[in-house]
């Protein structure tokens, strides 16, 4: 009798053929439109055009702005949840983690629709905070996205480590700062990835709380509204390279926690 | 069965089952649109979203006029379907689809979506007319005799003077596009906070009064016109203007100079909008005018009508204004695209017939209830377009305070038409039915905006941006200083923790 066996190599097949169609040939599209003039010629004016520009730079900064305050208040509010979440002896604590997770089961538009209101009835008229608004906005939404892996991290963190520091006569906090915070780094590396670079380009939410200021996401809209592919497509390409970075920079920072964690315990 | 074997069979089904995953997903389409399945015709439709009738209408709904109840019970698509096999004993079938801009539409038709039907406004029309993109309307079309070219036959006379005289590259207008839609531009207020003087100028969205408390369009060209109208008014108030023999002409090269004085002084008028406007918006305007949250909307007619409506259940008045310098006046209309018809005779015959049911006087009475803009077509023999227009807003036998409202403009080419006069609620006058037919006097002070070249739209776009971006040139120093002062801090950070690090060897 005949089987047939996939090897491991075969079952990869669909998905690379999902990622030439989706991923792959868009972005040879975008490198085409980035590159190129409306006449199809060759040329790098979209890539200086940006970089000679005061309002692309500004909106580039704005949204540095915007993601940076945002991740900084996430990882507040965040990180003393978490923590207090994993120390807790609850037997149900996947219970108390869900409640946690539950907003983002709601609808996203509706979510921020119930906000106006409620920032409205704080604020008064939500016109005079623009980015007081987008940052609570953005807190709101992308908050589960920082408690989650903080969370993870924490919880399987050997509690053994902080007991022996103790016993070496550390305190409670001495324990926290030398021991804890160095070993939940990879829970806040993937968190603060998870919500920085996600703020840097979520218009919907500023568009929603009437911010009428544009960040990177808005842009690359707006240049595609007036027909600009190419302009659109080169910052496009720009918020691409500075995610890279941004990966790259923080998967290094997570090998070496990783390796830190093997050398503490060895 | 060799292992090298089995892996290169086992390799083949992998790629054949992705391989009919993905035929059978994407170019379902492409088989059967624009294809005659056995004698049908296929006509591909792209209009506005939630602009047109979707039947499923209530018994209570029903439209009693004199002439006889009009009620929509089916999509009006479906009954097009119904009305083409009855009539031309033909089978068509309708792939319906939807656009959310102009921009959107064009971006569409430039990446391959075919359509052979498309609804765009005056000015995105006038752009595919002018890149030959457009097949003409054909002389049947315009055959008055045919009692089944509802459009000829029923289209307003001030409208078809408009698509008669409005030219590019040498052709008119009505060579081209049939109307579906029309309306203006102006502001919808609130009476008790914001006087009728104040909202008939487009003065009012800058107006430091009514600070955070006013939205305008998030688009470049409705705000462009607000600006240049503001910017203008002197000029467009002067009463020697006003009585140029060719006001209209001049009124129109005015609304739309584009030289670059002209948009660096928008620019600088937008950016202090900005910062004294609630919000730029495309729809939530509606609902923050009935909740209060704003004064006074930069609104167009149509959707003017549906916030007072809204606003109207809510036992709570808002009012309607055109200003008094210039309204944009813009008309949506049915062109028939070249690489849609490919010279098909009996698509062109669908895509006309489909033109001339939705100007049918019931199916116009359905779409106008149903989305609240005002159609193009006043009915010409037929009465029951005007006798909606008196049902929707005629007063009550009993009404004391009214007003006569002459509509012959639209209806019957002569406003002083003792035939087409509605003896309205006196507030009217400023409120829905102003909105839904606005006096001659607003639209004596009407212009189009027409498509401007690509140098002149790139300057635009340009200009909108420098509006809506943060410039680097307003961070202030301190801004910068804490920048710099957290970059530091964020390297430090990282450094240490680089080095605390225990190493392994």
């Amino acid at each position: 009798m005949k089987t047939l066996r996939f090897s491991r190599k075969d079952l990869g097949i669909p998905y690379i053929l999902f990622l030439i169609i989706f991923v792959v040939l868009p972005l040879l599209v975008l490198f085409y439109y980035a590159f190129t003039n409306g006449q199809g010629q060759p040329t790098l004016s979209n890539l200086t055009g940006f970089f000679t520009d005061p309002n692309t730079l500004g909106t580039l900064c704005y949204s540095f702005a915007i993601a940076f305050v945002t991740t900084c208040v996430c990882l507040l509010l965040a990180y003393p949840t978490a923590y207090v979440l994993a120390q807790s002896e609850l037997k149900e604590k996947s219970v108390l983690v869900m409640l946690f997770v539950m907003p983002m089961w709601i609808n996203f538009s509706l979510r921020i629709t119930a906000l106006k209101e409620i920032l409205t009835l704080i604020e008064g008229n939500l016109a005079m905070h623009p980015f007081l608004n987008a940052v609570v906005g953005m807190t709101y939404d992308f908050l589960p996205f920082m408690i989650l892996p903080i969370y993870t991290t924490l919880s399987r963190l050997d509690r053994s480590l902080i007991e022996a520091a103790q016993d070496l006569g550390a305190g409670d906090f001495a324990a926290f700062w030398h021991i804890t915070l160095p070993l939940s780094v990879p829970g806040i590396v993937s968190g603060v990835s998870m919500v920085f670079l996600p703020a840097m380009t979520n218009y919907v939410v500023l568009d929603m709380l009437y911010n009428s200021t544009y960040i990177m996401g808005s842009l690359i809209g707006s240049y595609f509204a007036s027909y600009n592919w190419h302009g659109g497509s080169m910052i496009a390409l720009i918020l691409l390279a500075i995610i890279c970075v941004f990966t790259l920079l923080t998967r290094g920072m997570e090998e070496e926690d990783a390796q830190a964690v093997g050398g503490a315990l060895l | 069965m060799s292992k090298a074997a089995k892996n290169k069979a086992g390799k083949l089904l992998a790629l054949l089952l992705t391989g009919t995953c993905l035929l059978a997903a994407l170019p379902a389409r492409e088989a059967l649109a624009g294809e005659k399945e056995e004698g049908t015709v296929v006509l591909r439709v792209c209009n506005w979203e939630e602009y047109i009738d979707l039947g499923d209408w209530d018994e209570e709904e029903t439209i009693d006029l004199p002439s006889g109840d009009i009620i929509g019970e089916n999509p009006i698509v479906e009954d097009f379907e119904d009305w083409y096999e009855e009539t031309y004993g033909k089978k068509v079938r309708v792939e319906y689809s939807t656009f959310g801009t102009n921009e959107d539409l064009y971006n569409m038709l430039t990446l391959g979506d075919v359509y052979d039907l498309v609804c765009p406004s005056e000015y995105m029309f006038m752009k595919l007319m002018a890149e030959d993109k457009l097949v003409p309307l054909s002389p049947d079309f315009f055959d008055a005799s045919d009692p089944n070219n509802y459009y000829i036959n029923g289209v307003s006379p001030y409208i078809r003077s408009v698509f008669d005289s409005k030219e590019i590259g040498g052709e008119p207008w009505s060579a081209y596009a049939a109307g579906y839609m029309w309306g203006i531009t102006g502001i919808v207020y609130n009476p008790d906070v914001v006087s009728r003087e104040d909202a008939s100028s487009w003065a009012v969205l800058n107006d430091p009064r009514y600070a955070r408390q006013v939205t305008i369009k998030d688009n470049v060209r409705d705000t462009y016109f607000a600006a240049v109208g503001a910017l203008k008014h002197d000029l467009l108030t002067d009463p020697e203007f006003l009585a140029d023999p060719d006001y209209s002409l001049r009124l129109e090269e005015e609304m739309n100079d584009v030289s670059p004085e002209t948009i660096q002084a928008v620019q600088d008028y937008l950016q202090s909008v900005r910062d004294n406007a609630y919000s730029f918006e495309t729809d939530s305007g509606k609902a923050d005018m009935i909740t209060g949250k704003v004064v006074a909307n930069y609104q167009w007619s149509g959707d003017a009508v549906y916030t007072l409506d809204q606003a109207d259940e809510d036992d709570y008045t808002l009012c309607f204004a055109v200003p008094e310098e210039s309204t944009n006046i813009y008309f949506d209309g049915w062109v028939m695209l070249r690489a849609g018809l490919e010279g098909d005779p009996e698509r062109q015959h669908a895509a006309e017939a489909f033109i001339n049911f939705m100007s049918r006087p019931d199916s116009v009475i359905r779409n106008m209830y149903y989305i609240g803009y005002t159609s193009v077509i006043s009915g010409g023999d037929d009465p029951r377009i005007f006798e909606y227009a008196d049902w929707c807003y005629g007063a009550e036998e009993d009404e004391e305070d009214t007003t006569d409202y002459p509509l012959g403009y639209f209806f019957s080419g002569d406003n002083e038409d003792e035939d087409y006069v509605i003896t309205a609620p006196a507030d009217q006058l400023d409120r829905q039915l102003f909105s839904q037919y606005p006096d001659e006097a607003a639209i004596r002070r009407s212009s189009i905006m027409v498509f401007f070249d690509a140098e002149a739209n790139d300057a635009i776009n340009r200009m909108w941006i420098n509006v809506r971006c943060f410039n680097l040139r307003q961070i202030p120093v301190p801004a910068w200083i804490a920048a710099v002062l957290v970059v530091l801090a964020l390297a430090w950070l990282w450094i240490s923790h680089r080095r605390r690090m225990p190493r392994t060897s």
